[in-house]
């Protein structure tokens, strides 16, 4: 166990696909390091299959890039690194500290020289009538229940949402035996096909969607375009769920409207990135739509603006495990410079190298994250009884109404109708409460800004913090 | 009541949980979130604000709509804390 206090060369946050890549590498110099996660198992939420002590689970061919992280987390527990698991960091401060709770229980002030954020994405929601009812699940969420618990969320389920990912959800059903009732896909079929060209310059995207769209068209699931969900019914828990068509603005176009008896709703509208931490670290944010909205500014060696902090993965830009790869070596190597630890006449081509490789990986990014865009008219059109805050209840009239009584920013609008301030402090509504100012206020995300962050960032027990001054 | 678990996967070790005050089964590795979902359980706790039920939203962590008490710790994340033998679980399900 770690003592209150210590100091590491390097703290890694997060063990997803970068940061299990950077600790990988830098496990091979004489560093103190420390990486946490607040999973329970590591390798973020790429990396996941059934736990040893779970179960077995008939073979099934792993693709190359899943294989490579997995070599990693086995490499980095044999390293002499200090690995902990259900860690939350809640915070970050001056000088180089920064305050960890392990597992409900004890917390640890710690300092670092080198502080790496990997803190990866989440999902981005659309709210409608109903998404609060039991039932009602994150595409996340099933890809979770499925892979590292092997449990199904219900054995009949309807998709809906928009991306790539949607469909990777229904390829993991479908195989572990669920009925699909449908993918309801909120952009238009033209959406996907810009999208190939690119495909074909990231093979392994290609096989993986390519498995995943046969798997669909076989199992004869009814895939729709342009539908939009209206609303989840049900008594206590989802019943039915109400879908509609949209047009090319993403306006419902009436008369539309379907009814799909289901107990499950898979719902996902693609990533934002967690900038939770950085933020409240001071490193400069930048709001790029092509690169998935607001991310960790970073240059190419993945420095952020503060000296010391580095940013790697999904949080500089919305993009899969090639580029958290990439960016993850790169980031261990700048962190080697820093120290002074490189071998001088390797690292310089290397990092060319893979810097080379990181320009190819972000004309990809830009591409995907084009594919999640919601359109102005669809979010314009949340009813006015519609829940946005899920933890404080705050509907979309609320919302409304603040913005015509003047709040023109996040912080004013948190102050009047308490949206942001539940247990999950943003993490679900704050993305689509950006949007609905952007659009109501009709202007520039930069302009609209940030929720400010203030730690502890997830909620944490007076008992936990009691042992904070021991050392 | 039905069971959800994926019947390809051997699981090696069952324990119990206690939910409530009733015996449920779950088996190691799994995380307490999945043992209720596969046990047939869809709400999880009653909006503190609507008195509405809720069930898990996320599975991962952020949204916090899993929080339970587990082993007698008030508002932990059932998503992400695995099972063991003896568990006690209280859903925060005030019906």
């Amino acid at each position: 166990m770690i003592k209150n206090n210590s100091r590491y060369n390097i703290i890694i946050i997060g063990s997803g696909f970068s940061g299990i890549t950077a600790a990988e590498i830098l496990a091979d110099y004489n560093f103190s390091i420390l990486l946490i996660d607040e999973n329970i198992h590591f390798g973020g939420q790429l990396l996941r299959k059934i736990p040893e002590e779970l179960g077995e689970y008939p073979s099934e061919k792993q693709e190359k890039i899943k294989r490579v992280g997995f070599n990693f987390i086995e490499k980095v527990k044999s390293q002499k690194i200090t690995l902990m698991n259900k860690t939350i960091l809640l915070g970050v401060y001056e000088n180089n500290e920064i305050l960890i709770e392990y597992n409900r229980k004890k917390t640890f002030s710690l300092k670092y020289d080198v502080l790496l954020f990997a803190t990866g994405a989440r999902e981005k929601f659309l709210p409608f009538k109903g998404w609060t009812l039991p039932g009602v699940y994150s595409t996340g969420m099933i890809q979770v229940l499925m892979k590292s618990s092997g449990v199904l969320p219900a054995r009949k389920m309807l998709i809906a949402g928009s991306g790539l990912f949607l469909f990777a959800a229904a390829y993991e059903f479908l195989k572990n035996g669920g009925k699909l009732l449908g993918i309801m896909e909120q952009s238009p079929f033209w959406n996907k096909i810009k999208f190939f060209p690119q495909i074909f310059h990231q093979s392994s995207k290609f096989s993986e969607g390519g498995r995943y769209l046969s798997k669909i068209y076989f199992s004869k699931v009814p895939v729709k375009y342009q539908r939009h969900v209206i609303e989840a019914r049900g008594e206590k828990s989802l019943e039915e769920v109400v879908v509609g068509k949209i047009d090319k603005n993403g306006e419902l176009i009436k008369g539309t409207e379907e009814t799909y008896q289901t107990e499950a709703l898979a719902v996902g509208y693609g990533f934002v990135a967690n900038i939770e931490a950085p933020q409240l670290a001071g490193c400069q944010l930048e709001y790029s739509q092509e690169k998935g909205g607001w991310i960790v500014k970073v240059n190419d060696s993945m420095e952020t603006s503060q000296d010391n902090i580095l940013a790697a993965g999904e949080i500089t830009g919305i993009g899969g495990a090639q580029k958290s790869l990439n960016e993850g070596k790169i980031a261990a190597h700048s962190i080697l410079q820093k120290f002074g630890m490189e071998d001088k006449k390797k690292v310089a081509p290397l990092l060319e190298k893979l810097k080379k490789e990181r320009k190819h990986h972000m004309s990809f990014v830009k591409c995907f994250n084009s594919l999640y865009q919601i359109k102005p008219k669809t979010i314009l059109g949340i009813p006015d009884d519609t829940i946005i805050c899920r933890c404080e209840n705050i509907d979309m009239q609320s919302i409304k109404n603040a913005i015509q009584m003047g709040c023109r920013n996040p912080n004013s609008l948190k102050i009047f109708t308490r949206c942001t301030m539940g247990q999950c402090q943003g993490r679900i509504c704050a993305p689509i409460i950006y949007d609905i100012l952007q659009i109501l206020c009709n202007k520039s995300p930069e302009d609209i800004g940030l929720f400010s962050v203030r730690p502890p960032f997830k909620p944490v027990t007076i008992k936990a913090l009691q042992n904070i001054h021991e050392s | 009541m039905e069971d959800l678990r994926i019947n390809s996967i051997k699981r090696k070790q069952k324990i119990k949980l206690i939910v409530d005050g009733k015996k449920v089964t779950a088996y190691k590795g799994e995380t307490v979130l999945a043992a209720l979902i596969a046990s047939g359980y869809k709400i999880m706790r009653t909006n503190p604000v609507s008195h509405k039920p809720r069930g898990a939203f996320c599975g991962m962590g952020i949204c916090f709509e899993c929080t339970m008490t587990i082993d007698g710790i008030p508002n932990t994340r059932a998503c992400m804390t695995e099972v063991h033998e003896g568990m006690t679980v209280e859903t925060n399900d005030q019906k």
